[in-house]
């Protein structure tokens, strides 16, 4: 039980990280292999689509270079759920709710901006649980304007 | 200085040529004047001939005009397409945005269709209609479709209309040469923004705008050959944009695109902007297709396509997916500033706020931050329109004088 909700504050710390901009916090989560994928199904073109894959490194870049660019700057709250934890040796899967919702600077009104599944490989080989993997399925694919910063 | 109201209101000191009166970005009967005039008679891209690769496979497509379409694959491997309309009682024949229908049933009373839009069932048809009406009567009504440039789907709501290839002419000659093999769509994305499709349409017709993406300035306009781009003008309100070699190792985490594209030069990019608001977009490793469907004068739909080789191996397509998203992927460099600068346009033009004029001012002898194709868009904008786009309200507004040098 312990084990588990270690496992279950580390998703959520990585949403909070994130939530805060915290990146350096969010990276010192993950493992040096760590990689991140968003994933969408387009039944429109019938197909998966990848529309983020970073290593550790790419990740590091993104966040390095946001300051660089031109950004929307509403906050963005994530909502997690921790659903199913599957244990198998060193280390676990992980599968949860998501849902983003996006907070206007002007005048403060929140709307729910995307609801997605994340699916985690942790890894558990000894110290603290770390994030070896993230692929973030996302169910909503009108993302308006979009945005830099990933969920 | 700052403006008076007097002043602010004053048409800009260009020739009419060179700026527009923003309300052709917000009223409604303008709006409603360019479905008609603009869109229904224009050839639009619906899709991809990669989206419905086999017999039966279909693709629904809203036209801009607020009709529902089906492009469908039919038994002989010719793609038609028709209103997604029930000729009985009007109902939405098929609901999900693609799949497989050998007979397209509509489920409110079980009439089914055939790919070639004839009626081939109607359920109970004797017992209700005697010999007063039959499938033979109950069509579907076809619109016109045309394969071509690339391998997209084009549609054609005026049954009178001039071929694809007249309505195109020579616009994308420039990217003939890359299209020869055969195309695959591997990413799709809509984006509804609230702001005109125009404005869109403006962002890919100028290159001005780079000051808004960190990364064009670091691999394009910063680096040789940047200023040599040029814009050529065709008939019909298209425009292209001459290529130049981006230098990708210039933007931190970035690096050459390995993968290329067949005959065309490392790092190289064309544009060819077809009216009224579609965008071929060749940029290295990926061609990328946008069509802005406008959804009111402040609201606009853009369906983004990125497109590789049908031949790719997996290892090249992931590597164009890769160069893709980095730059227009929804979560991309650029897509998100580009998108993120027409809402503001939008939010800054829309009725009520004092919006007076948009300047397409600059001249620089048709290079890449010369205002021309957006200009060379407007006098054909202003043509099918009927209406001046510095005087859409027919005000009698004088030209004003040149300003001074």
């Amino acid at each position: 039980m312990e084990q588990r909700q270690q496992i279950e504050e580390l998703v959520y710390r990585s949403c909070l990280a994130l939530d805060d901009r915290d990146y350096k916090g969010f990276l010192a989560l993950c493992d040096p292999g760590f990689r991140y994928k968003v994933m969408v199904y387009s039944p429109e073109i019938r197909k998966d689509m990848v529309w983020l894959d970073h290593d550790r490194a790419g990740m590091e870049t993104l966040f390095v270079n946001l300051p660089r660019h031109n950004s929307d700057h509403s906050p963005l709250s994530r909502h997690a759920t921790v659903y199913t934890v599957k244990v198998q040796g060193q280390q676990a899967e992980v599968v949860s709710a998501l849902q983003v919702f996006r907070t206007a600077l002007d005048g403060g009104a929140t709307e729910l901006y995307s609801v997605a599944r994340l699916i985690d490989t942790i890894k558990l080989d000894g110290g603290e649980p770390r994030l070896a993997s993230r692929v973030v399925k996302v169910e909503t694919r009108q993302l308006g304007f979009g945005s830099h910063i990933p969920f | 200085m700052a403006k008076t109201a007097m002043q602010w209101n004053a048409p800009p000191k260009f020739p009419a040529s060179h700026y527009v009166d923003s309300r052709i970005y917000t009223d409604q009967a303008i709006h409603d004047e360019e479905v008609e005039r603009l869109f229904k008679p224009s050839w639009i891209i619906a899709c991809h001939e990669s989206e419905i690769p086999s017999a039966y496979d279909y693709r629904l497509f809203t036209h801009p005009a607020g009709v529902p379409l089906i492009v469908v694959r039919g038994e002989d491997m010719k793609v038609r397409s028709f209103y997604n309309i029930c000729p009985h009682r009007g109902n939405t024949i098929l609901y999900d945005p693609a799949g497989n229908a050998k007979r397209m049933t509509c489920i409110f009373h079980a009439w089914s269709f055939d790919t070639r839009g004839n009626c081939i069932e109607i359920s109970r048809a004797e017992q209700g209609y005697q010999k007063r009406f039959c499938k033979e009567d109950a069509g579907l009504r076809e619109v016109k479709l045309e394969i071509g440039f690339g391998g997209f789907a084009w549609v054609n709501l005026d049954d009178a209309s001039c071929t694809l290839r007249e309505y195109i002419g020579p616009a994308l000659d420039v990217l003939d040469p890359f299209m020869q093999e055969p195309l695959e769509v591997f990413h799709f994305n809509r984006a509804v923004v609230n702001t005109n499709y125009k404005l869109w349409h403006d962002t890919n017709s100028e290159f001005y705008h780079d000051f808004v993406h960190y990364f064009n300035r670091i691999t394009g306009m910063m680096q040789p050959g940047y200023f040599d781009r040029k814009y050529t003008a065709f008939e019909n309100g298209h425009a292209s944009v001459g290529s130049m070699s981006i230098q990708y190792d210039k933007y931190e985490g970035s690096k050459e695109r390995a993968v290329g594209w067949p005959g065309l030069a490392p790092g190289g990019w064309y544009m060819v902007d077809l009216f009224p608001a579609m965008t071929y977009n060749l940029r290295t490793s990926v061609l990328r297709i946008d069509t802005a469907l406008p959804l009111g004068p402040n609201k606009v739909a853009i369906e983004f396509r990125g497109l590789g080789l049908k031949r790719d191996t997996p290892a090249q397509r992931a590597q164009r997916v890769f160069d893709h998203n980095t730059i227009w992927g929804p979560f991309g460099r650029n897509l998100h500033e580009d998108l993120l600068a027409v809402h503001g346009q939008g939010r800054a033009m829309r009725e009520g706020t004092g919006s007076r004029w948009v300047i397409h001012g600059r001249e620089e002898n048709s290079t890449i931050h010369d205002e021309v194709g957006m200009r060379h868009f407007y006098a054909e904008w202003s043509r099918r329109m009927g209406r001046k786009s510095y005087d859409p309200m027919r005000e009698g507004r004088p030209e004003p004088a040149r300003a001074a040098a």
